[in-house]
């Protein structure tokens, strides 16, 4: 039998708490990873990681699919909302938590360099390649729509796009053999 | 720099999951009671609180709550004027909004204010959506934009179509 997708997952969920579970299960890793490594303090990055899964529980029925059931798009755009608000509210943002009850404890007061370069490894690829990357993975839009938008035809968008995604996973590549 | 242990994670996971299932089970008694206490508030200060809530909404305040609510209208530089304050503005953006839909004449989307709440709704008026009628509170809910249940929800991002 097929694994759920995300997108079953978050419409389960809409009923069922353990499916949220497995939701957050397929995704706690990476997103606690995503908020180590901008903020470097692990509490810091425990809390945003409760507020991202927090925040995803009551949006879940907001959730559309457009990526082939995978919300690793959308929920990622949750992450990097809640670290940028907790960035410029000067306070770990935790209004999802408080309003479901899950306690978080992080006295951290949240730092600009935390932002440093988070938009810059989209920022350096052509600007073609990061409109369709920014379009079809961070706004989700159908591949039709990103056409319509840059202007022009779906294969060529499809182009943009699979060549915008090599280029950053050699970039990031690069910079994890430099770290 | 640490990575934390899985077992936090684990933790964690554990006190969403049991937050969540009270979340489940709370929310119809939740809503009733906010219905309660809305309909009391109604009943005993409406004349005061119109006029309260009259100085405390502005029109940009209402612009604003458009791309609050829909991801498709950000960017869009929405301007609103007031209709009937409070209840009812016509909207009209600067910019076209993203083409998430071929003809937006008739389409309706939520609306949400500073708190991450859904206060409303607006429908589109023109077929590249550069016009909109928006509706604030029960106002929305009458214009079967938005139903009973979802105003008032908190939504910490724009919704996708």
């Amino acid at each position: 039998m097929a694994l759920p997708t995300d997108a079953d997952l978050l419409a389960a969920a809409r009923t069922d708490a353990s499916a949220f579970r497995a939701f957050y299960e397929r995704y706690a890793e990476r997103v606690h990873g995503y908020h180590l490594r901008r903020t470097r303090e692990p509490d810091a990055a425990y809390d945003l990681t409760a507020e991202t899964f927090a925040q995803a529980w009551l949006a879940r029925g907001r959730f559309r699919d457009r990526t082939g059931g995978t919300a690793g798009p959308w929920l990622f755009a949750i992450a990097r909302n809640v670290l940028v608000d907790s960035v410029r509210r000067r306070r770990l943002e935790r209004s999802a938590c408080e309003r479901l009850g899950v306690l978080v404890e992080a006295a951290t007061e949240p730092d600009e360099t935390w932002l440093d370069g988070l938009d810059e490894t989209l920022d350096h690829l052509p600007a073609g390649q990061a409109d369709a990357v920014r379009l079809r993975v961070v706004d989700e839009l159908e591949y039709d729509d990103v056409a319509r938008e840059l202007g022009t035809t779906e294969a060529a968008a499809r182009v943009r796009v699979h060549r915008g995604l090599a280029a950053l996973r050699h970039r990031l590549r690069e910079r994890l053999e430099a770290s | 720099m640490t990575a934390l242990p899985s077992s936090r994670l684990a933790t964690l996971g554990d006190e969403l999951e049991l937050a969540c299932a009270a979340d489940l089970s709370t929310r119809p008694r939740r809503r009733t009671r906010r219905m309660v206490l809305v309909a009391a508030v109604v009943a005993v200060v409406l004349g005061a609180a119109a006029a309260i809530a009259a100085d405390q909404l502005s029109t940009s305040d209402v612009a604003n709550s458009l791309p609050a609510g829909t991801a498709a209208l950000i960017g869009t530089n929405p301007t609103c004027t007031a209709v009937k304050q409070n209840v009812e503005y016509h909207c009209v953006l600067a910019r076209a909004p993203a083409p998430e839909v071929s003809d937006w004449k008739g389409t309706v989307e939520p609306t949400v204010d500073s708190t991450k709440h859904v206060n409303g709704g607006c429908r589109a008026l023109r077929s590249d959506g550069l016009e909109w009628q928006c509706y604030l509170g029960q106002a929305a809910v009458d214009q079967q934009i938005v139903s009973q249940g979802f105003l008032g929800q908190y939504a910490p991002a724009p919704g996708h179509g």
